[in-house]
């Protein structure tokens, strides 16, 4: 394996070979050069199709259509028999067009177009019908399905009729990649590249990588130490020849398209120069300023220079300017006069750092829902009301109180302990209406723990419904009853302080009655939202994300971390909420797929993109501002449009957009368009 | 100066006189006029949801049809008649109620001159005033004074048709709070249940509610509540013994802060008199 020397790739670049120039190769006006011979195969597609179309009589009338030599039927052509009977007849009817009057093209358009091109027809003059999902499945007349299926075909065929011969744009591919985000996604995504034997960029926020699975106490459902098993892959991550680490570090920009990736990453000042630092720690005992530590979810506090945790990777501190009493005041100074080797540098600025990649995976994580949205739940309000993230810290070992519950309030060891599931998740009102997938075994895992810890405490958990699907889940799921914690089924509706308690008012819905609890903690399972920062990225980058903010994937179910825009792939909860496991799996299948695109020299697009007549065009610039994906672009000295064909995903915007009709789309012409409407209408 | 078309409601006439003394006369500082509409008649106290209810309508819609004469706004202060009006307004603006509301509208047979906008004296304050306004002739401005601004039910539910305010944690009143100088108390019972009408039947489960807002109010370091409802006003005032927090109408203290004489604002009607506290706080 090329061990990503390869950074700048032989030809690429803003111009790569096979791609703008030829965008400017005019297409034959007049694309029927000879009369077009065109084969019509019409799919049963068992009774999908046939219980509704009059198949026969389907195929009888296309024989009478223009252009058509040969019309068949068959009971399913994506068969191989089927596929075989499209070859045959290209072959010993001289086919130049094939219609296959099927299912949606978004299924089978790519067997069809395949089994022609084994044939020797041109990939891209392959056309399909869709009379299944358009026509079969939504008509019930027989009458009406069999004229509409006609219809369709018909248009088909005047489509195909206007089909040229296409090839494959080629670009080459910069063997080397970025993942954003450097949580537990992110860091399996790089190992498994960079393991793979390519080099991999991996930028993190925050001044130390692991993510919020460095927050976590211990991990459902087998209860094994979240430190234990993440540092191992931390120090791996950070101790790799082919991972280059920019931590403390944000994604501010990215151009380029798939395979040619040009990233700007800018590098917050961090007061502390990492090559002379040798995270002694010294500097963080002797600090004066104390803050809160966000990384301790207000559980506790630390220094103005300050890691995230111990095992920080890398164990270099960085200074909170904020908080620095010298950076606002001008006076302290402490860091710098303790440090053994001068490291400190109060001087430091943001620092912006170029890297060019062929693929990026996107592993921007979580956040828990602003508890501003939850009024009624007191979060913000009252101290001992603490959201999951908080109660991990206080459970974990390394935390703050060192792994002893202690509420904030006022220190006391909770003897009473409320968990409240469904914090903003399954809420249309208030939150968010989706299910958030881990709570129910977060807190299951909490109150366990809290029993652990606290044996005469008292765990209930408010629930709406406990969902358990995973591998030994509903074991511990019962393992949670069993040791003792209640488990009440209803809403609450609210949460309030009264003297030193903190009372919660919810529903037993198994007994039918209202419930008052008396707590000395409250623990909200609440939402699992999309880090804010990375829905900003997201848009910036212009990813498709959903209603909620978190990425969308290219297929829900069959293409599941990649994204619509070639060269980006999707990890971990950015793409929605996950657990562990479900996270390392998609991080790994990231991987795999960037790691296909790692292994050719060059990936192919299609050529079914924007063209510019450059006779035509005036050069005003509408193409240009409405592109999604920034594939066209004026050329100011010429003065025409010029479309970058390995970004251009062939929406048709553009065409729309022109004024002038000088841009259009290949093997979907205006002429194709005209023609297939005047079949429509006759 | 700006008049609107006022239905002050029976309770405003008795019970909780100075609610309406204290609006009347403070509006007139901010520069408004409260216009009382002719002939009003009995809101219908509570809204009836039962399906067919024509009579229990009509009370609420004659006014409203009376009150087209004077204008297109119509302002109310009692959160009971404020939710039954606006509530009736709705109901006979909905599309889906044509057929009734043509038989309303015959039956009360007087002229329904304008589409009447039933709103609430702090809708006034909060959109045609505004709360720089409001803080600008502030000649007393309530430092040091912490208030638990109190909703109850009326003011705010059913949220889609009062669409008056954040139905679980409402603002307004904590607005006015902060533009009077004041420091609105974010406390937890803002809209819980004051016992409402079982006062009359089940005193011991109304007095437990509205026990309970007023423990959680001054949990949250409030010197005083403030409400808009007289029922809510009664309920936290009268249902306990003769000490504790002060329960007022919100009126009262805009009056305060607006420079009115405190001897004009009705303070000694409450059953727990304020005046000390304000004395305390050297806001008499």
């Amino acid at each position: 394996m090329a061990e990503g020397k390869s950074r700048r790739p032989e030809v690429a670049g803003p111009e790569p070979a096979g791609t703008q120039s030829a965008s400017t190769d005019k297409p034959a006006i007049s694309p029927v050069s000879r009369r077009p011979r065109v084969g019509v195969f019409v799919c049963h597609c068992g009774i999908n199709i046939a219980g509704v179309v009059r198949v026969p009589e389907l195929v009888e009338r296309a024989k009478t259509m223009p252009g058509v030599v040969v019309a068949r039927d068959y009971q399913y052509c994506c068969s191989d028999p089927g596929q075989q009977i499209i070859r045959d007849s290209i072959k010993a009817d001289k086919l130049d067009r094939v219609v296959v009057a099927c299912c949606s093209p978004t299924l089978h358009e790519a067997t069809f177009r395949k089994a022609g091109e084994e044939a020797g027809l041109n990939y891209y003059r392959t056309e399909i019908a869709n009379i299944r999902e358009q026509c079969a499945w939504v008509t019930k007349d027989r009458d009406e399905a069999t004229d509409k299926a006609e219809d369709i075909t018909r248009l088909a065929i005047a489509r195909a009729t206007h089909d040229e011969s296409l090839e494959p744009v080629g670009v080459t591919v910069n063997k080397r990649a970025l993942v954003v985000g450097a949580g537990i996604a992110g860091i399996q995504a790089a190992l498994d590249i960079a393991n793979a034997g390519y080099e991999v960029v991996l930028v993190e926020k925050q001044p130390s990588i692991g993510g919020h699975m460095a927050q976590l106490s211990e991990t459902f459902p087998t209860l094994d130490c979240s430190q234990c098993i993440l540092t191992p892959r931390t120090v791996e991550t950070g101790r790799h020849s082919r991972i280059k680490l920019h931590t403390y570090s944000e994604v501010a920009e990215v151009s380029g398209y798939i395979g040619n990736f040009k990233v700007r990453i800018r590098q917050k000042p961090r007061y502390v120069d990492f090559d002379a630092c040798t995270g002694c720690g010294l500097c963080m005992e002797k600090c004066p300023a104390r803050v809160e530590a966000d990384f301790e979810r207000g559980m506790g506090k630390r220094r103005a220079i300050y890691r995230l945790l111990p095992q920080a990777v890398p164990n270099r501190p960085v200074i909170d300017a904020e908080a620095c009493i010298y950076l606002q005041k001008g006076k302290c100074g402490v860091c710098a006069k303790v440090c053994p080797t001068q490291a400190i540098r109060y001087d430091d600025t943001e620092k912006f750092v170029e890297e060019e990649v062929g693929a990026i995976v996107l592993a921007t994580g979580y956040e828990l829902l602003d508890h501003e949205k939850m009024s009624a739940y007191g979060i913000g309000r009252v101290p001992d009301v603490i959201d999951g993230l908080a109660f991990e810290r206080l459970l974990s070992a390394s935390g703050p109180t060192q792994g002893e519950v202690k509420r904030p309030s006022d220190g006391r060891v909770p003897k009473k302990v409320v968990f409240v599931q469904c914090a903003g998740s399954r809420d249309r009102e208030h939150g968010m209406p989706y299910c958030s997938k881990i709570c129910c075994m977060y807190t299951a895992k909490q109150a366990i723990l809290y029993k652990h810890r606290v044996h005469d405490g008292e765990a209930t958990i408010c629930y709406i419904d406990v969902r358990t699907p995973g591998k030994g889940f509903e074991e511990f799921y019962q393992r949670a009853t069993d040791e003792g914690t209640t488990y009440l089924r209803g809403k609450v509706s609210k949460i309030f302080r009264q003297g030193d308690k903190v009372m919660v008012w919810a529903s037993d819905t198994l007994a039918g009655r209202k419930v008052e609890l008396e707590a000395d903690l409250v623990v909200l399972a609440s939402a699992v939202v999309a880090s804010p920062d990375g829905v900003e990225l997201a848009k910036r980058l212009k990813m498709q994300l959903d209603g909620h903010g978190f990425l969308t994937e290219a297929h829900p179910k069959l293409r599941p971390v990649e994204t619509l825009t070639g060269g980006f792939f999707l990890a971990g909860c950015g793409q929605g909420p996950k657990d562990i496991p479900d996270t390392v799996a998609q991080a790994s299948a990231a991987a795999a797929k960037v790691l296909a695109m790692f292994g050719q020299d060059k990936i192919f697009h299609a050529p079914t993109t924007a063209w510019v007549d450059e006779d035509i065009c005036v050069g005003c610039g509408n193409c240009e501002l409405t592109c999604a994906y920034g594939a066209v672009k004026v050329d100011l000295q010429r003065g025409v449009a010029a479309v970058n064909v390995a970004l251009c995903e062939g929406c048709g915007a553009c065409s729309v957009a022109c004024p002038s009709g000088a841009m259009s789309h290949r093997n979907f012409s205006k002429k194709s368009i005209y023609e297939m409407t005047e079949e429509a209408v006759r | 100066m700006a008049s609107y078309a006022y239905y002050p409601g029976c309770t405003l006439y008795t019970k909780a006189r100075e609610l309406d003394l204290s609006a009347r006369k403070a509006l007139a500082v901010l520069g408004a006029e409260l216009e009382e509409m002719p002939a009003w008649v009995c809101c219908g106290a509570i809204y009836n949801t039962a399906d067919d209810d024509f009579a229990g309508r009509i009370g609420a819609t004659r006014n409203i049809v009376r009150a087209s004469a004077l204008g297109d706004t119509l302002v109310t202060l009692c959160a009971a008649c404020y939710n039954v009006l606006k509530r009736a307004k709705a109901r006979i603006d909905d599309p889906a109620n044509a057929v009734e509301r043509e038989r309303v509208l015959n039956f009360i047979d007087e002229p329904y001159e304008r589409e009447v906008r039933v709103v609430h004296y702090l809708d006034v304050l909060r959109r045609d005033i505004g709360w720089d306004a409001v803080k600008a002739k502030v000649a007393k401005p309530l430092a040091g004074l912490k208030l638990a601004s109190y909703y109850g039910c009326l003011m705010v539910r059913p949220a889609a048709v009062l669409d008056f305010d954040d139905p679980e944690d409402p603002q307004v009143m904590d607005e006015l709070v902060r533009a009077l100088g004041a420091e609105p108390v974010r406390f937890d019972f803002k809209t819980e249940c004051c016992g409402g009408y079982l006062v009359v039947n089940r005193k011991d489960v109304a007095r437990e509610s509205s026990a309970r807002v007023l423990e959680n109010a001054r949990a949250w370091g409030a010197d005083a509540v403030i409400t808009t409802c007289p029922l809510c006003q009664y309920n936290l005032d009268r249902l306990r013994d003769r000490d504790g927090l002060p329960v007022l109408y919100f009126t009262q203290l805009l009056g305060l802060a607006l420079g009115l004489e405190p001897d004009e604002l009705g303070f000694d009607n409450c059953a727990v008199d304020p005046r000390p506290m304000l004395a305390e706080k050297g806001l008499l």
